[in-house]
């Protein structure tokens, strides 16, 4: 499989640059930069693995109702 | 001795030992000596709680507290932040008669900032007991050094990922981290819902079950508080049947190895030792991107405000922005992997009471350099990415000694639920070793 994390990883950066950018300094962001190549990373990891179309997150949603 | 000379004799301990170790963030006299003093009315007129009662104790910085004591999380931002109740913990406790003395130091935001050296917190770098010059671990870094230097007969602390084993391990103390929803989280700081847990550490394993049975239990204010009650087994179950995972001791220093392998000779006294494998599948990308995703939503405002600009570590200030990356598809994905992982996890360990291993790589790291560094090679962390992230219960109890004189500890990690389990076999070998009964020098009183 083709790593597509480093061009991922450069997408979601700009992203966050954008967003946040004027509260960061350049030094700051060069280490936000790397955080999201390990963010990128991972998810890799996370997508290499195939699941079921049945296969459901791991946490129950339960309908509320007041006293029931 | 009575509750309220216990308690004077530890409030005496917290305010002249506490400032040497950045262990304290707030005395709680007040409330100590109106709870003592009520114990041991209670006491005198005939009616005990149990064996908590009158028995002082600290909390980590992060459980909500009544009464105008500040709770801190660790961070200036939040150093005069105050609730109007308590955390269900506090209230469980007061209610097995124990006693708060303190809330204890913290890594900020529990190390959910990223931080990366032991100078995060307001209240300065965690200092380790049995030395100084060394870190305590975090985040619960108060809690550990406060129960090592007996500033308190125990305490409370919380792990999302290894901060309830790291400061047990560096410290030389026991650390029980309870199944996920053993115990209610509500009043405790959120980093990750999905991953926070409350548990206790203290000098002994045995002692970590008595506090875990007045913790535990449903709680309608918390959701996920499992519905459950715990009730503390201190009988003998050996011989027990344990594993450990191939590749454990990899990455780990010298003294770490040495240590296991020779407290594994001690387990085998009572015990068979088995080694297997968890399946090949990416456990710590999974508990990684719950964490990332999850702490991101939690402190979105704070993210979105620049308020991690307020913190200690330089790394803090910068450290919440990556992860507003994490797509809401991965997050899932990790949601839906984590259900895979619990079930061929559980399968793994079906046959075992507990999966043994080192509680960490390394021991207490230096005060002034950041952690990552001295620890050895790029070791996968699988026992706490699977221990965390499929909300399993582990304890970690000392097993001896670097050359240097810093502890270093075993974990024993079970099934959910099977904290008996666990503790039994911790337990067992603290009967068998005398590790727990060794304390720092300086700490001890000349005759």
């Amino acid at each position: 499989m083709v790593d597509e994390s480093p061009k991922e990883a450069e997408f979601l950066f700009e992203m966050v640059r954008e967003r946040y950018g004027d509260l960061l300094s350049a030094e700051e962001l060069e280490e936000v930069r790397k955080g999201v190549q390990g963010i990128a990373k991972a998810a890799e990891a996370l997508r290499s693995v195939k699941l079921e179309n049945g296969t459901e997150p791991f946490s129950i949603f339960k309908p509320y109702k007041k006293g029931a | 001795m009575s509750p309220i000379g216990l308690a004077e004799v530890f409030l005496e301990r917290l305010e002249n030992l506490g400032p040497e170790y950045n262990a304290v963030v707030t005395i709680t006299k007040e409330r100590a000596m109106e709870q003592a003093e009520r114990a041991e009315a209670e006491i005198r007129g005939g009616k005990c709680r149990g064996p908590l009662h009158g028995i002082p104790y600290g909390a980590k910085d992060l459980l909500a507290t009544s009464g105008g004591i500040p709770t801190t999380w660790g961070a200036a931002p939040f150093r005069n932040q105050t609730f109007d109740f308590d955390a269900s913990v506090v209230t469980k406790l007061e209610e097995a008669g124990a006693v708060l003395a303190s809330k204890l130091a913290m890594v900020e935001i529990a190390g959910g900032m990223g931080y990366r050296q032991p100078n995060a917190s307001f209240t300065g770098p965690g200092k380790n007991p049995w030395d100084p010059n060394t870190w305590t671990g975090g985040s619960s870094s108060g809690s550990g050094a406060a129960v090592a230097a007996g500033l308190v007969p125990f305490a409370i602390g919380s792990e999302t990922w290894g901060s309830i084993l790291s400061p047990a391990n560096n410290c030389g103390v026991a650390g029980l981290r309870p199944t996920y929803g053993r115990v209610s989280r509500f009043g405790a700081m959120a980093l990750s819902w999905t991953l926070d847990k409350l548990g206790p550490l203290c000098l002994t394993a045995d002692d970590c079950g008595l506090v875990l049975e007045a913790i535990a239990g449903p709680d309608p204010n918390d959701q996920t508080a499992a519905d459950l009650e715990y009730t503390y087994d201190d009988g003998s179950k050996s011989p027990f049947k344990l594993a450990m995972l191939q590749g454990a001791l990899e990455g780990c220093g010298e003294a770490i190895k040495e240590n296991f392998e020779n407290a594994l000779k001690v387990l085998e006294g009572f015990a068979t030792v088995e080694e297997i494998e968890f399946p090949d599948l990416p456990y710590e990308a999974v508990t990684r991107t719950i964490l990332n995703g999850e702490a991101a939503s939690a402190f979105d405002e704070f993210t979105e405000k620049g308020t991690a600009r307020g913190l200690t570590a330089p790394e803090c200030h910068y450290g919440p922005y990556a992860r507003t990356a994490v797509l809401a598809k991965d997050y899932l994905k990790a949601l839906r992997l984590r259900g895979v992982i619990c079930r061929v996890v559980d399968e793994a360990m079906a046959s075992f009471d507990a999966v043994v291993a080192p509680s960490r790589r390394s021991p207490a790291s230096p005060i002034d350099q950041e952690f990552r560094r001295t620890v050895p090679g790029t070791a996968r962390d699988t026992m706490g990415a699977v221990g965390n992230g499929a909300g399993l219960p582990s304890i970690s109890v000392p097993n001896g000694f670097t050359p240097g004189g810093l502890p270093t500890g075993i974990q024993f990690m079970g099934r959910p639920y099977e904290e008996n389990v666990i503790i039994a076999v911790a337990r067992e070998y603290q009967s068998k070793s005398d590790w727990h009964l060794r304390h720092p020098k300086q700490l001890i009183p000349r005759e």
